[in-house]
């Protein structure tokens, strides 16, 4: 009996069973669950996983060991070990917290960036006639902008810069084709030679007293020249690929050469209005155009094209010919009635080294700071996750 | 009595040896069950059930070794094997769960797909009645858009069999907005320039 006693006086006086305090526990579930929202597995892995084994091992404890004894004056050593739980927990959530928030910055400075940059690339491409030459990349490159912004949207700030890092070098790609298709706008050796084309059907216009006409692609203006004066100017409309030199049929390219009206052709012969016919190709085209073929960097069965004529426009919406030089018709008929059957026209890139395909090709470059800065940050990505796309640890 | 007494000591540590045995054949299981739901894409699916599927693991591995640091007669390994028990309770309802999500994402992007490719077939017809000869000036780079289109649909579809769901739902919205949009151009460009196809005349030279 005496034993029994003592046993009875010990543990009613003394020793109690520990236990984990429930307020502790719901602090870390609540955290647990905190850091599931705050997507704790993602942005911030390593700290993520010390929590969430430390949490199983200590619920590991509480589930599979028998109870144990804590004496009045012994520290509960749950109680205290929830306590480093819920500080590693709290620490988790900062770290994920500050991480995905810098993520998501740079996710939206990248993607903000990109879509002001493929308004103003679009539009630049348009104005130079350029699209056709791109092939697919616009439409490709708009695609992976339109990724980015979806990503981003969805909070998936990795794969939004991967995409954004794409978009951008297909952009690059674009403007580095566009420089070299259209760099003879910038050279001046070139535009010196335009300028002597147009110098000497000028001085044609004056020794012969009669009308010559002068296009110039890049300002899209027809001048008519009397006696040697600049008398009209009028705005024209090109191929849609009129900035580039005419290679073969079907480009959509505005030729650049000396030509002659061989041709009028009056209301009812024609479906623009009226029309002029010019004698292309030359025999500088046709020369051109052999050596290309020797060169095969035009494919076999594709002719060299004809049929260029200046005209109206039965549509006044037709913002582009397949190569003509198209007027609005009130200015076709004052064009008609000054020029005739061999009136000279000289079609020129461009006359001045500020034109505007040059300035616009200005536009498309890249700052040294932006290209760098794509270079340099689609390099970190390969050299830290190899294949972005796959293998990002996301959640669905 | 002393004579059996030796045999009474060896019975008792023979006995104690035997208890004291490691799980072995449960880790192995556990630890196979873990690999199947790793491999069946539960980090992508199931991220954080997945690391405390991983730390239960860990938690068996550390128990097993802390036994094994012990005196045989003293080594229990009876919470070790709940643990790996548990594991692969765990692992089982893990995998379970990723395939669901795995295929409801896939459902997704499947459909998301399907929204794309009528949407690109949508333009296609459109710059089919798009007009020829010298009014297509105006349609060309619309056309080009829509090979582009076309062609980025493959996209979709590599992504679908790389299990890359997210991507695949990405690219596919992507087109799918861009293809409705050149159909609206198209419409638009075809009411200005009119639908009539060339018939008789051969398109002109340029």
């Amino acid at each position: 009996m005496l034993p029994g006693v003592v046993l009875t006086l010990v543990v009613t006086l003394g020793g109690c069973v520990q236990t984990a305090p429930p307020e502790l526990m719901q602090a870390v579930e609540d955290l647990d669950r905190e850091l599931a929202v705050a997507r704790g597995v993602e942005f911030a892995p390593e700290e993520y996983t010390r929590f969430a084994q430390h949490w199983v091992a200590f619920k590991d404890r509480l589930n599979y060991e028998d109870d144990s004894i804590r004496w009045p004056w012994e520290s509960n050593a749950l109680a205290l070990e929830l306590e480093q739980l819920r500080q590693e927990g709290a620490l988790a959530i900062q770290a994920a917290a500050t991480r995905r928030e810098a993520e998501r910055r740079q996710a939206e400075d990248r993607v903000v960036h990109l879509e002001r940059r493929l308004q103003s690339f679009t539009t630049t491409v348009d104005t130079v006639g350029g699209r056709m030459l791109l092939g697919q990349k616009p439409v490709k490159t708009e695609l992976l902008v339109k990724q980015a912004r979806s990503f981003f949207s969805q909070g998936h700030f990795s794969r939004s810069v991967v995409a954004s890092d794409q978009a951008t070098q297909l952009m690059l790609d674009q403007t580095a084709v566009l420089g070299k298709a259209l760099g003879r706008y910038t050279d001046t050796g070139r535009i010196e030679t335009w300028r002597k084309m147009v110098a000497r059907a000028v001085d044609w216009s004056r020794l012969h007293r009669a009308v010559a006409i002068v296009v110039s692609k890049a300002e899209r203006r027809l001048t008519v020249y009397r006696n040697g004066r600049a008398v009209k100017t009028y705005p024209v409309r090109l191929g849609y690929s009129g900035a580039l030199e005419k290679r073969h049929q079907g480009d959509g390219a505005t030729p650049e050469g000396q030509y002659r009206i061989i041709r009028k052709r009056d209301h009812g012969q024609t479906k623009f209005y009226r029309a002029l016919l010019l004698d292309y190709p030359n025999e500088e085209d046709r020369r051109r155009f052999r050596k290309a073929r020797m060169a095969r960097t035009i494919p076999a069965g594709i002719t060299i094209g004809g049929q260029i004529e200046i005209h109206g426009s039965d549509n006044e919406a037709l913002s582009a010919t397949l190569g003509c030089i198209m007027l609005d018709n009130p200015q076709m008929d004052d064009l008609f009635a000054v020029t005739e059957v061999g009136t000279p026209i000289t079609i020129v890139g461009a006359l001045d080294t500020a034109n505007p395909v040059a300035l616009a090709l200005a536009d498309l470059e890249w700052s040294d700071e932006e290209t760098e800065q794509s270079a340099v940050q689609a390099q970190e990505r390969q050299d830290t996750v190899g294949t972005p796309s796959l293998s990002e640890t996301e959640r669905s | 009595m002393r004579t059996w007494l030796p045999f009474l000591i060896a019975g008792v540590l023979l006995i104690g040896a035997g208890c004291a045995q490691a799980p072995t054949e449960k880790v192995a299981a556990a630890e196979k069950a873990v690999e199947e739901a790793r491999t069946a894409g539960a980090p992508d699916y199931l991220a954080e059930d997945f690391t405390k599927l991983d730390g239960m693991l860990a938690s068996a591995r550390t128990e097993i070794a802390d036994q094994g640091a012990k005196f045989a007669l003293l080594r229990d390994y009876q919470k070790a094997e709940q643990l790996l028990t548990a594991v692969q309770a765990d692992a089982e309802r893990v995998k379970t769960e990723t395939a669901k999500k795995k295929e409801e994402a896939k459902a997704a992007a499947v459909q998301a797909q399907k929204e794309a490719q009528d949407a690109v077939k949508t333009a296609q017809g459109l710059v089919a009645k798009a007009p020829v000869g010298k009014d297509r000036a105006a349609l060309e780079a619309i056309k080009a858009d829509v090979q582009g289109l076309e062609k980025s649909l493959g996209e979709v579809q590599t992504a679908l069999d790389a299990g890359d769901f997210k991507a695949a739902i990405a690219k596919a919205k992507a087109i799918q907005e861009k293809s409705q949009a050149v159909s609206t151009e198209l419409r638009t460009a075809i009411a200005k320039v009119g639908g009539a196809k060339a018939q008789a005349k051969p398109a002109p030279k340029k």
